[in-house]
């Protein structure tokens, strides 16, 4: 910046939230700004600031129709097996209530019901764990599927919910920091698709934690709210 | 259908994404795809990059749809946020030829008129920001524009308009600084 004649550079934080939406960064200033983020909720809000504000600048840009071949290439990539049906006993809370009302023990054992329900083809030894909340109950169950590389959550314990808040799933690798996994429903079972990315630390020992979160989720990309439950992967 | 029934469907579609359904995956691209497209080529200036980019970004959408939240951005600011990161992380890859870029480019950056077809925000947020980017001195305006749609860099927008860096990059912050302080009044 020893170029720069005219703001100190001493300012030159002022404006990088502004200037990273805005497009003037290089590569590197980008990631650094990216690596902060993580820890400085401030700056993600800063940056949603100019984010919403600026897009109306997009208006001035013709819109282009895609060819059709981009949303084959899409679609082939979020293809996973079709959903259970709707109303099904998977989907169903009743089904699963009675293992709010059981000890851990019970709980425990309907894993097993919960893997023969999942139908996990015999591709890599499928991961369970029980999510526990600070009383000791059981808060959910998870089991990883790895034929499609998803997570199924099944809330094991009557939570209330709570409206203007969302839960958000995290997993944890021995040592290492929260990743999101997206946010899961305290209600009903929910399949959670894990990012390639983060597949490898979906592994035994890796921690799972749900946290309680701003409506949308984190809003930093790190647990900001209470741990409602969590627990350690296993195999089966 | 009118910005807001537009912005309500798009909120409820994106909700329904973080909920794994694809279909509702189908209906954002259907409505925002070409929009995105537009975008990503004016940045890119290459459409095979642009096709790319486009995947990239409603994968993205996918696996980061949970995270949407309508307090802070409408739908549609959310998505050309992303599509401008990941097209302009393309960019500073050097990946992208960028020399194909035609040097004309810095001077239509006064043709973003709110004449479009597709009203992407409400009337309001968009009379807004128009109004404010009026109140700054025309160089400054030009400048933040260019930055926005083609994805330049300090040094290229600089280069391109045959002032020094740190006259462009004076341009820029000032008019941002103007900016921010007409937004939040």
């Amino acid at each position: 910046m020893s170029d720069d004649q005219t703001i100190g550079a001493g300012e030159d934080r002022d404006f990088l939230a502004a200037e990273y939406v805005l497009g003037v960064l290089g590569a590197e200033e980008r990631r650094a700004l990216e690596l902060r983020l993580e820890r400085e909720p401030e700056l993600a809000t800063e940056i949603a600031f100019w984010e919403a504000r600026l897009a109306v600048l997009a208006e001035g840009v013709a819109p282009v129709p895609p060819p059709a071949e981009v949303w084959q290439r899409i679609e082939a990539r979020i293809a996973v097996k079709p959903a259970p049906e709707p109303g099904g006993l998977w989907q169903s809370l009743a089904f699963w209530r009675p293992v709010a009302l059981a000890s851990a023990g019970l709980a425990a054992a309907s894993m097993a019901g919960l893997i023969y329900l999942a139908q996990i083809p015999a591709l890599g030894p499928p991961l369970v764990a029980q999510l526990d909340e600070k009383s000791g109950q059981p808060g959910f169950l998870a089991a990883s599927n790895p034929a499609d590389g998803s997570v199924t959550i099944v809330p094991a314990a009557l939570i209330t919910g709570q409206q203007q808040q969302s839960y958000e799933l995290w997993v944890i690798p021995p040592g290492g920091t929260p990743h999101s996994l997206g946010l899961v429903d305290p209600t009903r079972p929910v399949k959670v698709a894990v990012p390639p990315e983060l597949q490898p630390h979906v592994s035994v020992d890796s921690t799972l934690a749900i946290t309680l979160e701003p409506r949308g989720g984190s809003p930093t990309g790190q647990p900001t709210g209470p741990i409602i439950a969590n627990g350690k992967l296993a195999s089966l | 259908m009118d910005a807001q029934t537009r912005r309500r469907q798009l909120v409820a579609a994106l909700g329904r994404v973080a909920a794994g359904d694809r279909d509702a995956l189908r209906l954002v691209y259907a409505n925002t795809s070409a929009k995105l497209f537009g975008v990503g080529l004016r940045i890119l200036n290459d459409r095979s990059e642009a096709e790319d980019l486009l995947q990239e970004v409603y994968l993205t959408v996918w696996r980061k749809a949970a995270r949407f939240d309508e307090s802070v951005a409408s739908p549609i600011s959310w998505l050309v946020a992303i599509a401008r990161n990941r097209a302009i992380d393309r960019l500073r890859s050097g990946r992208v030829a960028r020399a194909s870029l035609p040097i004309e480019a810095a001077d239509d950056v006064a043709d973003a008129s709110p004449s479009a077809v597709d009203l992407i925000e409400t009337g309001q947020e968009r009379a807004r920001l128009n109004d404010c980017l009026r109140e700054l001195e025309d160089r400054q305006s030009a400048a933040i524009r260019a930055a926005f749609l083609d994805g330049l860099t300090y040094d290229e927008l600089a280069r391109k308009s045959a002032v020094p860096l740190g006259t462009m990059k004076s341009w820029i912050r000032r008019g941002l600084l103007k900016l921010r302080a007409c937004l939040e009044r």
